[in-house]
């Protein structure tokens, strides 16, 4: 119990973070949160360590939910159902890693993010907090395919390459 | 680059391209499903590549702007999980039969996920599986120690509103500190207690005696206290040593530590038991 609390409190605000910056609305944040961390405490047996570090684990699983309560339908849901499964999904913390604690990881990614070229960074949002795709972004951004592709990959790759000179 | 590349040749590196937008799942379904079957091919680059691209995209969480769940939530949280923790430890309970309380068992199922959380390191998971049962064992002592002294102060409460307890005011001689207060109840024993008293020297102690009332009888070593840093105790003696009716006064003396057979100071507060 203790342990789950430390848990808890160890995560909480990253997850509430990103949760409540997918929904926007802190009463929906917070039904999400409760129900990623009460699966996390229900069926802790059913996570797979061999499979991958849990962090990310458990940010994709809330990630999942919020789109889930954004009753987000169609291609896009059908999208995200097919690669990000309930379980973990296998993952590899990269050798550079360092363990930075949380705070300082939060402030780095936020700088190096903050760093990238203003359309990588939109565009980099839109797919990982709205749930986009490529050609959807393109649509949104009226911006040809291949570009808004190329600001995704190569804001990401920076974004690598920033937290591997961190380390 | 079209949507549909199912029919699309692509080498390694190409798809390699596509690794991260798939973890993000920002693919369309073209490339999503050329992606998917080129994955199952087990290609050596690509699949530990995709597994650290999810590793990359986890950290985008980072960059959601800060914001704090309320505690409404924590509380909420954590009464659910307490409640079921609670029904589930019966019956853990039962079939080992056990009497291992249910917050142990919470914090087995706690350790769990601990364990998930960590276990890629096998000593990692070693020292926090010692740490829970040293914390357990903690717990238990803890707790056994917050008993007894519930039940001590419990005992202290019912000797001072029992009205058969007897009120002997123990005075002292020395103007700078104040007088101590004793009550002593035949049946629940005697509690002493003072304030603002100036704490002895060191590591010295203030011992309790009981003075008899018979001729040239030995005053009697009862327990020993050191007031806390504002200057205030309270002693409670369960089972005095000696019948009420048998001691003629109370005194207080300054001891080493560990309190003294028999006298070693000349009594700071003395009171008559009448």
């Amino acid at each position: 119990m203790r342990a789950f609390e430390q848990l808890y409190d160890r995560h909480c605000r990253l997850v509430y973070g990103l949760v409540f910056r997918i929904v926007q609305q802190a009463g929906s944040a917070e039904e999400i949160v409760q129900d990623v961390f009460l699966q996390l405490w229900r069926n802790a047996a059913q996570y797979d360590a061999a499979r991958g570090p849990f962090l990310p684990w458990l940010l994709t699983m809330a990630r999942n939910r919020a789109f889930d309560n954004l009753r987000l339908k169609s291609e896009r849901q059908r999208r995200r159902e097919d690669q990000t499964e309930e379980m973990p999904v296998i993952c590899t913390v990269p050798q550079f890693e360092k363990q930075l604690d949380e705070k300082r990881r939060a402030a780095r990614v936020r700088e190096l993010m903050t760093g990238l070229q203003p359309q990588q960074k939109r565009a980099i949002e839109l797919a990982y907090f709205e749930g986009l795709s490529h050609t959807e972004i393109a649509e949104k951004l009226k911006e040809p395919l291949g570009t808004v592709k190329s600001w995704i990959r190569n804001g990401l790759l920076r974004i690598r390459e920033g937290l591997q000179a961190t380390s | 680059m079209s949507n549909d590349l199912s029919n699309d040749v692509r080498s390694g590196d190409q798809f390699g391209e596509l690794l991260e937008a798939y973890a993000m799942g920002a693919l369309d379904a073209g490339e999503r499903a050329a992606l998917e079957a080129h994955l199952a091919t087990n290609c050596p680059d690509c699949v530990p590549a995709l597994q650290e691209a999810r590793w990359l995209v986890s950290q985008l969480a980072y960059a959601a702007p800060e914001a704090v769940p309320s505690d409404m939530l924590r509380g909420r949280l954590m009464k659910i999980v307490r409640e079921e923790a609670a029904r589930e430890a019966p019956r853990v309970a039962v079939a080992a039969k056990s009497a291992v309380p249910y917050w142990m068992w919470a914090a087995v199922a706690a350790l769990l996920l601990v364990a998930a959380y960590t276990s890629w390191d096998a000593r990692q998971l070693q020292r926090q599986i010692l740490d829970v049962n040293d914390r357990a064992t903690a717990e238990l002592r803890s707790r056994e120690k917050i008993e007894e002294e519930l039940a001590a102060v419990r005992r202290e409460a019912r000797i001072l509103a029992d009205p058969e307890s007897v009120k002997i005011a123990l005075a002292t001689s020395q103007p700078e500190i104040g007088p101590l207060q004793a009550n002593w109840n035949a049946k629940l024993g005697l509690v002493v207690s003072g304030q603002k008293i100036p704490q002895p020297a060191g590591d010295r102690v203030l011992q309790l005696w009981l003075i008899p009332k018979a001729p040239g009888g030995k005053p009697l070593p009862s327990q020993t206290v050191r007031p806390d840093a504002n200057g205030n105790f309270v002693l409670l003696v369960a089972n005095p040593p000696e019948l009420m009716a048998e001691t003629k006064a109370l005194a207080v003396t300054d001891e080493p530590a560990g309190g003294s057979p028999q006298p070693t100071t000349t009594p700071k507060w003395v009171g008559g038991v009448s």
